[in-house]
């Protein structure tokens, strides 16, 4: 005859074993998607700007960069993720030093997201008034002024709003990533729900990525709202 | 102040601007006046330098602007307020700040921005919002904003793109006020585009109208609306819808309109008009108003008797507005008469 056990003590028993593995995923897929979104936010600032200053529309209109920027966004968007994280496995052992883990996969993480970002923050800079552009201008303010007192200012909380859409696309791509063994908390629901048909820990980590999707969005949307 | 001559501008094969003179005098307040998509705007933006120019010359301020290298340019817009229709201020920061932005950019010590932001916050009369949020003011509020961010760097030429047409008539007079105080008070030059003929009468000595990116008049604006040209006429008169029949545009000072004398006229030969349109407007100095009339072509001659037996000026217009006939005195001859003849009146009652 088996001893009695409650419902509670089941669960304290079965969250021993599955919980720190829940843990250590959950820290791994806030480290790359923490270390990716900032990654891909510094590298698709940039080009956001240069894109702004030679739109047809832009402060020093040069069609030739635009379109040239335009064609590399675009191409590095149309790959699916899978794809294009096989495709850099090379460039990835080449620069981390391995294909395997959280840490390498936050480079393919990043090349993905990058155009990504630069193409939300572009359509935050669209947004901004060009009549107040422009006013800066009738003063005197030079390009550089133009850039970081007007258009990053007055596009601000609109920029905000989008990290919280680049950070949660880059949870769903790392829950990707971890199918090739990229680690976090993908990786754990595919290896232990899928594979080892374990339903519980599939959606325990399904509700862990679901409190950090809504954790970002709520932040962000209280952010914005406070410096609109 | 500035001399424009030869103005060329195209975009692609479009010519917005064509072979525009122009002079401006200093401390002068000076109307460009047209139809959206005129070309006044841009003619406008080529004095700053927010737009370049094919051909021709614009000097500010003794300098030729497609000459100046980029610091120069930034410099003599320094020197070059600009306001305009939608205000464009920075809809995040408060009045004070997009006060002190001009200030910040041409590093002005802080505490000098803190005492010149408040001396120009008393002269649009915003003390009390400070510190408000640009979006919480009204339309007259921000163009009060607008104003003062143009004129905190001291400017010596003010630019005003459609300034008021974004307002209701009641705030643009006051803004209009404001602008003529500052003209007086700091003998700023202002150069004020605008299609709304009221600003042209209010506040501009001299004008050029513009149409099609040509300059169609030019001179004192008194002169020319008392005795407007056929294009400055036309311009005037398109609000109204002519009806069919026969239109006639009347013009008299304001002691004739005084005296009924249209009223008087309809019950003394018995017959029926109606009213297309009409106005009684202030100029600088002197009020004067116009009325077009319909009446039946078989009236014509018996309506032409009375209000030349009247003194009146007439025109009979065609469907366009453009003069068909005239009576032969010339107008401004017609109404400095009549004004001498009520000046005299009135000095007579007194």
């Amino acid at each position: 005859m088996t001893p009695e056990i409650g419902l509670w003590e089941q669960w304290m028993a079965r969250m021993t074993v599955i919980g720190p593995e829940l843990y250590a995923a959950t820290l791994e897929t806030l480290y790359m998607v923490g270390l990716s979104t900032l990654f891909s936010f510094a590298l698709g600032l940039p080009l956001a700007i240069l894109m702004i200053l030679t739109h047809p529309r832009g402060i020093r209109p040069n069609p030739k960069v635009y379109n040239a920027i335009d064609v590399v966004v675009n191409l590095l968007r149309s790959f699916p993720f899978i794809i294009l994280l096989i495709m850099l496995f090379p460039l990835t052992r080449l620069i981390i030093g391995t294909t395997i883990g959280s840490t390498a996969t936050i480079f393919p993480l990043t090349i993905a997201a990058a155009p990504f970002a630069a193409r939300i923050i572009e359509g935050c800079f669209l947004e901004v008034d060009p009549g107040v552009i422009e006013a800066a201008r009738s003063f005197g303010a030079n390009d550089f002024e133009l850039v970081t007192r007007v258009l990053i200012s007055e596009a601000l909380p609109a920029v905000i709003l989008n990290v919280a859409v680049l950070a949660i696309t880059l949870i769903g791509y790392s829950a990707m990533a971890g199918t090739i063994s990229g680690g976090g908390l993908g990786d754990l629901a595919i290896k232990y729900g899928y594979h080892r048909f374990q339903a519980d820990v599939m959606f325990y980590s399904v509700v862990i990525l679901l409190v950090m999707v809504q954790t970002i969005q709520s932040v962000c949307g209280y952010v914005y709202k406070r410096l609109r | 102040m500035i001399k424009v001559s030869g103005l060329d501008k195209f975009y692609g094969d479009h010519h917005v601007l064509s072979s525009i003179d122009m002079r401006i005098i200093k401390g002068e307040v000076f109307g460009i006046v047209g139809h959206s998509g005129a070309g006044k705007s841009t003619l406008l933006r080529c004095l700053n330098g927010l737009e370049k120019y094919q051909q021709g010359s614009v000097r500010v301020m003794g300098k030729e602007v497609k000459d100046l290298g980029p610091a120069a340019l930034l410099e003599l817009r320094r020197h070059m307020g600009m306001i305009f229709q939608k205000f464009n201020l920075m809809s995040r920061k408060n009045v004070y700040d997009n006060i002190a932005f001009p200030l910040q950019v041409w590093k002005t010590p802080s505490r000098e921005i803190a005492a010149r932001v408040d001396e120009l916050l008393e002269m649009v009369g915003l003390q009390d919002k400070k510190f408000s949020r640009v979006n919480s003011l009204s339309g007259g509020q921000m163009q009060r904003v607008g104003i003062a961010r143009a004129l905190a760097l001291r400017p010596e030429i003010l630019l005003c793109d459609e300034a008021t047409s974004a307002l209701d008539p009641k705030t643009t007079t006051s803004i209009l006020e404001l602008l003529e105080s500052i003209n007086q008070r700091l003998r700023i030059t202002m150069v004020v585009v605008t299609h709304q003929m009221e600003v042209v009468k209010r506040i501009c000595h001299r004008m050029l109208l513009l149409d099609g990116g040509v300059s169609q008049v030019m001179g004192p604006t008194e002169d020319l609306f008392l005795s407007p040209p056929e294009n400055l006429k036309r311009f005037i008169d398109e609000e109204y819808t002519l009806l069919p029949g026969i239109n006639i545009r009347l013009t008299f000072p304001r002691h004739i309109s005084q005296d009924s004398v249209i009223t008087r006229m309809a019950r003394e030969l018995e017959i029926e008009f109606s009213i297309v349109g009409g106005k009684l407007e202030r100029y600088i100095d002197d009020v004067l108003g116009f009325l077009i009339i319909n009446i039946r072509p078989e009236n014509l001659d018996a309506v032409l008797k009375y209000l030349e037996d009247h003194q009146l000026f007439w025109e009979v217009l065609d469907g366009s507005g453009a003069t068909l006939r005239q009576n032969e005195r010339a107008p401004g001859a017609v109404n400095l008469e009549i004004s001498a003849a009520s000046a005299a009146e009135s000095r007579r009652i007194q």
